[in-house]
């Protein structure tokens, strides 16, 4: 099989994989060598879907010992198969970094054999980049739950993020789907790379030259929509593993009905809606200060499906509002429906000079849309249906505010953002 | 109105802005020459770029405002945007009055209008870092043009020079008929005048793989035309190896 059919295969099979970060890593490149990380990321194309491409995504192979109900790869389905060896990888890589096609590479695997015979597969792929090709530039890899942990200690040394695919929400979920994986054996390898990232920052603190331990840390991905599980389960299970061991991103995919299984429901379309509400509330989870407690709960266990979490929960909080936006603290700001990091970035920066007036707001670039419904200025409330919850909940609706089709594009746009960077204010408005 | 033109250099700019300060006349507008249209009602002063004095200013705004500002005061000189000249003149008057708060007065419209130019060039150039395509030639040199609507190559020379420092390349402004070229040691820029070098077989071979990963990679039953345009405008289609 000649290589153009082999990336045509392989590459197909790892579209669904969500993750196209590139950021959050400053590897510097060497004398010589080839490649280094950009910390914000970069993105270098933008596929028909409109999800950016930032890594040459592939798999190592798509033959799979598993038989997931969900996944394109399972042994049971009958495609054509395929598997590249290290050294093809490798050239590919350097080809298209070369060309400035991609940012680096994000090498995953189904299980070929057994756990570590994978494991060992991509340790070996990422090591010759490294070493022989000299290559600097990003490379994410999958840690394959079951392989041994030294396999994952060794190739956390040399990649910079690592991820381990939850696959669904639940314990339930993954017995009916995926009855070969377990919960503990899918956990297990996450708790391993963040005691080796939290480890190695601190010998790092000490030796400068100490290894780097997958500098851009973690994440992982869980599919949507292909179990019973609601939305309050799944963002404590995000609220969880961002607690527990410190991810950068929980990605959600929205299920693509490509298989039948009597265990699978048959839908038609993506439910990018949904996803969409979960990338937002993962958002306020993030950036401001929300817990998942305050956005659902058993009793309203779903996301509505006409406005955002963050106006739903405004609604229900109106003895909060309306806020000053002369006098209310950054936090404050943050709550306030349409003002994000940034908007609330500049009214503080702004209001040092000055009050901030009505029209003062719109000028620096405040979307008032939401927002006039829940704040002050000046002392002076600016919408024109009063302060009422039922009279905002009806004008915030009544026009649904995002056609389907809208409101997919805003969602893929989470997708394509620069992901993950320390400096929270530049990833949340895609800036530098 | 007083119209200051001069040569459309950075250092004709900043003599320009030097002058306004010593010259009784100030100006209403500071226009480059290209984009001076003479006509009844205005006077031009034509402004002599002078390198002792585009220094003092230079130095100036490093000191009195900040390192900052004098970076913004390039990058949005670098977008000929036409009105540009004049915007930085007003940012720079209220700079040199209330030192480096000035980016704080998001209420005054030339600093808000500076602020905006500036992110459209920084955001151009941050695209471009990302959808530049170099293509192999003879002479293993790796060439790639691109015609940017800012002139933002000479911001883009560091990274490349940086991250591809072991391959020569030459990023081809095909627009201004500009070029950073990289030796493997040092990059410059110069003016160049020439067609699109022919490509090997073996750049021929990496093309059709990235073209068919392109497609690949793609979700069907995600199709999002819409988005994909506004993430990555049209206009830059035609130098996309995968989008020809």
């Amino acid at each position: 099989m000649d290589i153009l059919d082999k990336l045509k295969i392989l590459a197909d099979a790892a579209k669904y994989d969500v993750s196209c970060s590139s950021s959050g890593s400053e590897r510097k490149n060497k004398a010589g060598g080839i490649g280094n990380a950009a910390v914000s990321g970069i993105c270098h194309s933008w596929s028909d879907d409109g999800r950016c491409i930032s890594l040459l995504k592939i798999l190592m192979t798509n033959y799979c010992v598993y038989d997931c109900a969900y996944c394109v790869n399972r042994v049971s389905n009958s495609i054509p198969r395929a598997a590249f060896t290290p050294k093809e990888i490798a050239e590919l890589t350097i080809n298209f970094y070369r060309r400035n096609y991609i940012e680096g590479l994000f090498l995953s695997a189904a299980i070929m054999k057994n756990p570590n015979h994978t494991m060992e597969l991509l340790l070996k792929t990422v090591t010759l980049l490294r070493e022989n090709y000299n290559f600097n530039g990003y490379i994410h890899v999958k840690a394959i739950p079951g392989a041994d942990g030294r396999l994952i200690e060794a190739t956390g040394e040399v990649v910079d993020r690592m991820s381990v695919n939850i696959e669904l929400p639940s314990d339930e979920g993954l017995k009916l789907l995926a009855p070969e994986k377990k919960k503990e054996a899918l956990i297990k390898p996450m708790g391993l790379i963040d005691r080796q990232i939290i480890q190695r920052k601190e010998e790092r603190r000490i030796f400068r030259n100490a290894p780097s331990f997958v500098p851009a840390g973690q994440s992982t991905q869980l599919i949507v929509g292909a179990t019973q599980d609601h939305d309050y389960r799944i963002l404590k299970l995000s609220e969880g593993l961002y607690n527990r061991f410190h991810l950068k991103r929980v990605y959600y995919s929205a299920y693509v009905p490509i298989v039948n299984h009597p265990n699978l429901p048959s839908i038609t379309n993506p439910p990018t809606l949904r996803e969409h509400r979960l990338y937002q509330a993962d958002w306020l989870l993030r950036f401001y200060g929300f817990d998942a407690d305050e956005l659902l709960d058993e009793a309203q266990p779903n996301f509505d499906q006409l406005l955002d979490p963050k106006c739903d929960w405004a609604l229900r909080n109106m003895k909060l509002f309306p806020v000053e936006v002369n006098k209310a603290e950054y936090e404050t700001l943050l709550r306030v429906p349409g003002i994000g990091v940034k908007s609330a970035l500049r009214i503080i920066t702004a209001r040092k000079m000055a009050p901030i007036t009505y029209d003062g707001l719109k000028k620096i670039g405040v979307v008032l849309k939401r927002a006039k419904y829940f704040i002050t200025c000046q002392g002076k409330y600016y919408s024109d249906v009063g302060f009422r919850e039922k009279l905002i909940r009806l004008s915030l609706t009544e026009k649904p505010l995002k056609e389907p089709t809208e409101t997919n594009e805003i969602q893929l746009s989470f997708l394509t953002m620069p992901a993950i960077r320390e400096n929270v204010n530049s990833i949340i408005t895609g800036e530098l | 109105m007083v119209i200051y033109v001069f040569d459309g250099s950075f250092e004709g700019f900043l003599t320009a802005i030097y002058e306004s300060y010593y010259n009784k006349e100030k100006p209403d507008k500071i226009v480059a020459m290209d984009d001076y249209v003479e006509n009844l009602i205005d006077r031009p002063i034509f402004i002599e770029t002078d390198e002792i004095k585009s220094d003092k200013v230079y130095a100036g705004i490093k000191n009195k405002i900040s390192t900052n500002a004098l970076k913004k005061v390039y990058h949005v000189f670098l977008s000929e945007v036409m009105e540009a000249p004049t915007v930085i003149y007003h940012y720079l008057r209220l700079g040199f009055k209330i030192g480096n708060k000035v980016d704080l007065n998001l209420m005054d419209d030339w600093v808000l209008r500076m602020d905006k130019i500036n992110q459209q060039v920084a955001s151009e150039k941050h695209r471009m870092l990302g959808l530049l395509r170099f293509q192999l030639v003879e002479n293993d040199l790796y060439y790639a043009p691109l015609a940017p609507d800012h002139n933002i190559i000479a911001l883009m020379a560091n990274h490349f020079a940086q991250r591809m420092s072991d391959q020569k390349w030459m990023i081809h402004d095909t627009k201004r008929c500009i070029a950073v070229v990289y030796d493997l040691k040092e990059w410059i820029i110069t003016p160049i005048d020439l067609p699109a070098p022919p490509v090997g077989k073996e750049e021929y071979l990496y093309q059709q793989l990235w073209k068919e990963y392109y497609q690949s990679i793609a979700i069907k039953e995600r199709r999002n035309p819409r988005l994909q345009k506004r993430c990555m405008p049209v206009r830059y289609w035609s130098f996309l190896t995968e989008k020809k």
